[in-house]
């Protein structure tokens, strides 16, 4: 058994053989694990500095070079890296006086730190499997961003508590601006507002909650919906980055909501982080982010572990990372790989290193290497940057 | 001919899987250099499917494919995947998946833009787009 570190579901019953660079007897893999797998054989990175490839510790050696003569080194991206490396980013961090951040945006920092101090409830994904009769899906797509969530714990599982599972016990909703897979899904219970229409729509089920007419939306079907989640026994919300975006700063609204229907239910929250240990980075760090876009206009040098901001970030602040000497350690060529100054490969974690990693829900899973590399992993790389600065 | 629209990014399971294998492939920039368009504004651009379309924001603007979204009626609601080319027209605030953007939308013979003009014009300091 393996797990797959292609999303944050962590998903821990992957099956399947690698053998002469091909793979083969997949089991449990969905189709964006079976991607993450397929990487291990296509575009891996290869050292070098300026663009001309040189031996692996010459690599690391120019990397501690650079962040050490570097006056305001930025270290960005961890969202990909176990949580061993990114104790040992903040200790490079510390070191330098360096600035550290993740490339989630803003918005869901401001979640994430909510949800941490437990200003909003939050479960596992086990508890959802287990008691979650209600599962409301509001800007998130989880067929598309996390294929297995259904499947493993929001829609289809039979439950502690939930053993009739989705025909008669699970109801899914789905409130997103368009009609996703999973929001066709939910079929009736697919709820469309406008771009940006998130408050609006908060107000609206609160209206039915207190037995008002809601003054936006169609209210024959704010109504329906007040009523299926005043009789939710244990609902759980998954906010997606889209609904977080468009309440920007007034996610007090959202919490307001949890209130109201937590006088009347059980409401409980469970966030939609992309990358498998983005979690992780926001536990660790214990404090709102720095925002990135003002860091890297700051910065005069970057180490970019785990993720690839010019190919994620908007054009603004890829630009200003552009700009600067970029270090990359990285498993895979990306567009940041191939902006780099210097680029460290490292070995995958989950397949070629092991490590621990925060699913999505905060649980922590904890992985073996798969298959021998003589790759380092990010971990051992960051050491050797610490020692070397 | 040309057409403002709201772009809405999201995330696509068949361009994540394109992703992790390579962003450097046909195969990833067929799947994100694309805008799903309503029935309504792919008429009144004169556009027919697998038509390009130059999309131009206040920050930037790319050639991308133009498609029929087959979602209920969303005039002036336009769809792509998050990826290099939506961020090319996203302003600094944008997040990954669910960001608005005004864009303005107009028929174009040009080449689709490719991902090594958007990592091009990301290292070239002051080229506007």
């Amino acid at each position: 058994m393996a797990i797959c570190t292609g999303c944050s579901l962590l998903c821990e019953d992957i099956e399947l053989t690698v053998k002469d660079g091909d793979i083969s007897h997949v089991r449990n893999l969905c189709r964006k694990g079976h991607g993450h797998y397929q990487a291990l054989l296509t575009e891996r990175a290869r050292p070098m500095i300026d663009g001309k490839e040189v031996a692996l510790d010459q690599a690391i050696a120019k990397a501690a070079e650079v962040l050490h003569s570097s006056k305001a080194p930025l270290l960005c991206g961890w969202s990909n890296a176990t949580l061993e490396a990114q104790a040992a980013g903040m200790s490079i961090a510390k070191k330098l006086g360096a600035s550290i951040c993740d490339t989630s945006p803003p918005c869901l920092g401001a979640l994430m730190e909510r949800i941490i101090s437990g200003r909003i409830p939050t479960c596992t994904l086990d508890d959802v499997r287990n008691f979650a009769d209600v599962s409301v899906f509001w800007g998130s797509d989880p067929s598309n961003s996390h294929p297995r969530h259904l499947s493993r714990f929001s829609y289809y599982p039979r439950g502690e508590k939930r053993q009739k599972s989705y025909e008669e016990e699970r109801t899914c909703i789905a409130v997103d601006v368009r009609k996703s897979a999973t929001a066709t899904l939910c079929s009736n219970y697919y709820f469309r507002m406008q771009p940006g229409g998130d408050g609006e729509f908060i107000e609206s089920i609160l209206a039915t909650l207190d037995g008002r007419i809601p003054k936006f939306g169609d209210k024959k079907r704010m109504i329906e919906l007040g009523t299926i989640l005043r009789k939710a026994e244990y609902g759980v919300i998954f906010p997606g980055i889209g609904m977080l975006y468009s309440l920007q700063n007034r996610l007090e609204l959202f919490e307001t909501l949890l209130a109201k229907l937590n006088e009347i239910a059980t409401f409980k929250v469970v966030p939609m982080v992309e990358r498998f240990n983005s979690r992780g980075f926001y536990q660790l760090l214990h404090a709102p982010g720095n925002s990135l876009a003002a860091a890297a206009k700051g910065c005069d040098a970057a180490l970019v572990v785990g993720s690839d901001p010019l190919a994620e970030l908007p054009l603004a602040t890829a630009r200003a990372l552009a700009r600067v000497p970029l270090i990359v350690i990285d498993p895979h060529r990306s567009l940041t790989v191939d902006a780099a100054s210097v680029v460290i490969p490292s070995a995958i974690s989950g397949m070629e290193a092991g490590g621990t990693a925060l699913r999505t829900d905060g649980v922590k899973i904890s992985f073996e290497p798969i298959i021998e590399s003589d790759l380092p992993s990010d971990e051992q790389i960051l050491a050797k940057i610490l020692e070397a600065i | 001919m040309e057409t403002a629209v709201t772009i809405v990014t999201f995330r696509d399971i068949f361009q994540d899987e394109a992703a992790k294998k390579s962003k450097f492939t046909d195969e990833f920039r067929d799947l994100c250099a694309r805008i799903l368009l309503d029935k309504q504004d792919m008429a009144s651009l004169g556009l027919k499917d697998g038509q390009k379309v130059r999309v131009q924001s206040e920050v930037g603007a790319v050639i991308v494919v133009a498609k029929t979204s087959d979602d209920d009626p969303h005039p002036r609601l336009a769809f792509m995947t998050f990826s290099p080319w939506s961020n090319q027209l996203a302003g600094e605030d944008a997040c990954m998946s669910g960001a608005r953007i005004a864009a303005k939308l107009s028929p174009s013979d040009e080449s689709v833009t490719q991902i090594s003009e958007l990592l091009q014009r990301m290292r070239a300091q002051g080229i506007s787009t």
